[in-house]
């Protein structure tokens, strides 16, 4: 618990807006988007300065308090669930758009600043900022930057990594540096790139420099529609193969289709597969990719191929996609979204065994998936009022998870390790290498305060079972401590 | 290799042998004898490391040896040459990736991916020589880096080994992936200060089959620097044009101001993007040029006796900044070729100075561009100069930060020391 001299420092550091104790609102935090694990913080700050987010840090190293940084609180591995006895500083009052360079095509945002914010600053100049999640319209490029996020046109424009050049970050010391520069390629080492996806456990970036992108001449977006899954993969693989680059390439199985027509009314046709794929560029090229397109589907048995006919059509078509996660919640109870990566060549085979594991644990999957890229969506859908069926579908889904890493790929493609996948990182990678890590970790990070106990598997107890984050019975009963 | 207490010259030699054979070893010098050590697998790199490690001697990390010369001058005792790590590993090119190792030169390695009709799209120095591992431990890129991004963007994967021998990994082999540290990108352009890089794995993209390259050359060719200024804004139109070129480069080069643009596309595409480019340029000649023109960054090299700097300004910056160096040593014996990309990453080379020039060139280089972010790094300096030039200008501010990194990944400052920023 924080100390009454602590909670006046924190009140003096922020003010009293800037402050909350009260347990009513202190349960807004408890979690994140991933709602199955909850703590309560001891407080919550909302600086408006990078001043007031180190002097809240310094606190913090001070009297070795851990705390978590946090955006709008939508990531889903529980990153931002806050640590026992620790604060949580929230940025979402550091929400402003500070320049705005076309010419060099840069935007430097506070890290509060909601990703479709940035696009729709510099719309009007013919730029948008790449990197879109599927939260785009109410996450934060704060969050963006802990996560390393990714979205649906990640296969042409990359990720968050791609777009960020410079960062201010409170290191959790709580010194202020900048890493990167507007400018490429600053001497030193590249610790912009390695603090982009480090899940808020080396600091608090309090100011990003982006990168920003000319919006192309043209963008043309398909619908083909498939009578298996593994047709619509195919079609994914002869596109890579005949050497395109499409900006991005979804797969929808007849679940989550289901679930999106439930929820947004996509008008989507009603089919086992459903393949989205959206070219952008010069007009002459699009339109001649685009008909290579079309007779790679219909090679491939696509019984019904639709272009977007206008901007609102278009954006009905990703409405429906970005909204499937959220969606499925209409044709079931529960579910664990999952988020492994795999080489495309290990699709069809990848999801025969989750088909035939799903069928053994007597649970239904819906897949949505960045088909270009090979991240994979499944979603594990269960009834927790059903005695045994929430451990079940944990089963299956830390299943999954190990299939993809076994087939040559990873744990997760965009939503983070976080606290849901800390064991699973484990399984991906060897002790040397998570012991490489943390001689990262630990140059930023001595006293282990920045989001503590996330991200690496904590060290194996005795008769701790590998799987979902359960507390173990001596670090329960105040015996043991997790480092 | 200098003879400790614990470790004669000989008994040191010996130890090294036995790890990678004597055919595989070479002494050099005499008074302070450098032993070159090519190791023939990772388990090698690792033992030999470790050797170095509990020995304290210090070790360069030598690929095709291009770039020896870039960052501070330092000497070691044992040479790890990776020469004999050669080999592409795995193409999936169905999955567009490849794991290569590090010593594998670049033109070996395109080669063998062109056969899938891929490449690594980045355009490195010296790719006949220059291997995987220095290309990424410099983070070197060239003019495709307006299109396709930097070695940030195309390394997903990495093998390496620290300096106590610990083999470590990192990414994968999915170009997707955010599980833990990054700790590629932190390598990447490290220098070999902080492990060896033994294998890497990139994304790759489709070779680009059909393409060409088109040459605008300045108004007023003989006062390259006044050309330089006004081709800032055809530039500005240009990268405003949605035309996504692969490559534009300013080219200020023997004589010549230009600016040169390469696209991709279908071949039936092809020529009509002729057309708007010369509609984007207004009243600039443009006309068809050989791919030779792409060279010119590499050849600025060429004069041992040049400095030869990298330069990064903002985009906008750097056609003003290439016409304010003309400016400044206009007529004072002093001469400047530069090749800058639209990134704003610009390579310059001074020829025929004095000393005094040099120093003072690079000194008001460096006002100019600091104070706004940039950045001057003296990549090529002439040998008599060497010591009186700061390598990698001023630091911002991280100096400590980085420093404790190194302290961590090597402790015993036994990997290229003082090589790197701030003496790392």
């Amino acid at each position: 618990m924080l100390k009454r001299g602590q909670i006046d420092e924190l009140l003096s550091a922020v003010g009293a807006d800037g402050l909350i104790t009260g347990n009513s609102q202190l349960q807004t935090y408890e979690c994140d988007g991933l709602t199955n694990f909850r703590v309560m913080p001891d407080a919550v700050v909302l600086p408006r300065t990078a001043g007031q987010v180190q002097a809240v840090v310094r606190l913090c190293a001070r009297d070795r308090i851990p705390f978590v940084s946090r955006g709008a609180g939508t990531g889903l591995s529980g990153g931002a669930l806050p640590a026992a006895g620790g604060i949580v500083i929230s940025l979402a009052r550091m929400n402003r758009i500070l320049e705005v360079d076309l010419a060099n095509r840069q935007v430097v945002v506070e890290p509060g600043v909601i990703n479709a914010h940035v696009t729709q600053r510099v719309a009007a100049g013919g730029y948008f900022y790449a990197p879109d999640p599927s939260s785009q319209s109410v996450c934060t490029i704060g969050g963006n930057v802990a996560e390393n996020a990714g979205g649906a046109h990640c296969l042409k424009y990359g990720f968050t990594t791609t777009h960020v050049l410079a960062l201010d970050v409170v290191l959790p010391s709580g010194e202020l540096v900048q890493l990167g520069a507007p400018m490429l390629d600053a001497p030193g080492y590249d610790l912009a790139g390695v603090f982009v996806g480090s899940e808020g456990t080396l600091g608090v970036a309090t100011k990003i420099t982006l990168r920003i992108v000319k919006r192309p001449e043209v963008v043309q977006t398909l619908l083909a529609a498939f009578d298996s899954i593994q047709a619509a993969g195919q079609t994914v693989s002869d596109i890579i193969a005949a050497r395109m680059l499409p900006s991005a390439m979804e797969i929808m199985d007849s679940l989550s289709i289901q679930a999106a027509e439930a929820a947004v009314h996509a008008h989507y046709p009603v089919c086992k597969g459903l393949l989205l794929v959206e070219l952008d560029g010069p007009r002459s090229e699009v339109e001649e990719l685009m008909r290579a397109v079309k007779e790679l589907c219909r090679n491939n048995g696509a019984w019904e191929i639709r272009i977007a006919q206008s901007e609102q059509e278009r954006a009905l078509v990703w409405k429906g996609r970005k909204a499937a996660f959220a969606a499925v919640g209409r044709i079931s109870p529960n579910y664990i979204v999952q988020d492994g990566v795999i080489p495309r060549t290990a699709l069809p085979r990848l999801l025969n065994e989750i088909e035939q594991f799903a069928t053994a644990a007597g649970l239904r999957v819906a897949n949505v998936f960045h088909a270009g890229d090979g991240n994979l969506h499944p979603l594990v859908l269960y009834d927790h009022g059903v005695a045994g069926q929430e451990e079940k579908a944990l089963e299956l889904s830390y299943r999954i998870m190990r299939l993809c890493v076994d087939h040559g790929g990873s744990i997760t493609g965009e939503h983070g390790v976080g606290k849901e996948k800390q064991e699973a990182l484990g399984y991906m990678f060897a002790e040397p290498d998570l012991a490489t890590m943390q001689l990262v970790r630990r140059a930023f990070d001595p006293e282990n305060i920045a989001n503590p106990d996330k991200v690496f598997p904590r060290p194996r107890l005795c008769a701790e079972k590998p799987g979902p984050y359960t507390p173990h019975p001596l670090q329960t009963a105040g015996i043991a401590e997790i480092f | 290799m200098s003879a400790s207490a614990a470790l004669t010259l000989e008994q040191g030699v010996a130890q090294l042998a036995a790890m990678v054979g004597e055919e595989h070893m070479r002494r050099r010098g005499e008074t302070v004898p450098t032993i070159e050590v090519a190791p023939g697998d990772m388990q090698q790199v690792a033992e030999i490391l470790r050797f170095a490690h509990a020995n304290a001697l210090s070790v360069m990390i030598c690929g095709g040896g291009t770039k020896l010369g870039w960052g501070n001058t330092f000497t070691a005792d044992i040479e790890l040459s990776m020469k004999r790590l050669n080999q592409l590993r795995e193409h999936a090119w169905q999955d567009m990736t490849c794991t290569v190792q590090a010593g594998c030169s670049w033109t070996a390695m395109q080669d063998a991916l062109k056969i899938h009709g891929q490449m690594v799209a980045l355009d490195p120095l010296h790719p006949d020589r220059a291997t995987v591992g220095g290309i990424v431990a410099c983070n070197d890129s060239g003019a495709l880096r307006l299109k396709y991004g930097s070695l940030r963007d195309l390394v997903i994967g990495m093998t390496m080994v620290l300096a106590d021998g610990t083999i470590a990994k990192s990414g994968g082999k999915v170009v997707k992936n955010v599980a833990g540290y990054d700790m590629h990108k932190l390598l990447t352009g490290s220098f070999g200060t902080l492990g060896v890089i033994a294998e890497v794995n990139f994304r790759l993209h489709p070779l680009e089959e059909h393409h060409g390259t088109w040459t605008a050359v300045g108004i007023g060719a003989v006062e390259a620097g006044m050309t330089a200024s006004s081709l800032a804004e055809p530039l500005r139109a240009l990268l405003d044009a949605q035309l996504t070129p692969s490559c534009v480069q300013l080219r200020v080069f023997r004589g010549e101001c230009a600016l040169d643009i390469r696209m991709a596309a279908l071949p039936e595409c092809l020529d009509g993007y002729e057309e708007r480019i010369r509609n984007v340029l207004g009243t600039l000649a443009i006309s068809k040029s050989g791919e030779e023109v792409w060279n010119a960054r590499q050849q600025l090299f060429d004069d041992d006796d040049a400095l030869v700097l990298k330069v990064s300004v903002l985009p906008t910056e750097m056609c003003l900044l290439a016409a304010e160096l003309h400016q400044w040593t206009a007529g004072g014996g002093t001469d400047v070729e530069l090749v800058a990309q639209a990134t704003g990453l610009m390579m310059v080379a001074v020829h025929s100075a004095t000393d005094a020039a040099f120093v003072a060139l690079i000194e008001r280089l460096r006002a100019r561009v600091i104070k706004s972010g940039g950045s001057v790094v003296a990549l090529q300096i002439p040998g008599r100069l060497r010591g009186s030039i700061d390598v990698w200008g001023p630091n911002r501010g991280t100096l400590s930060l980085m420093r404790e990194i190194k302290r961590r990944f090597d402790p015993g400052r036994i990997l290229n020391p003082g090589r790197f920023v701030g003496n790392i």
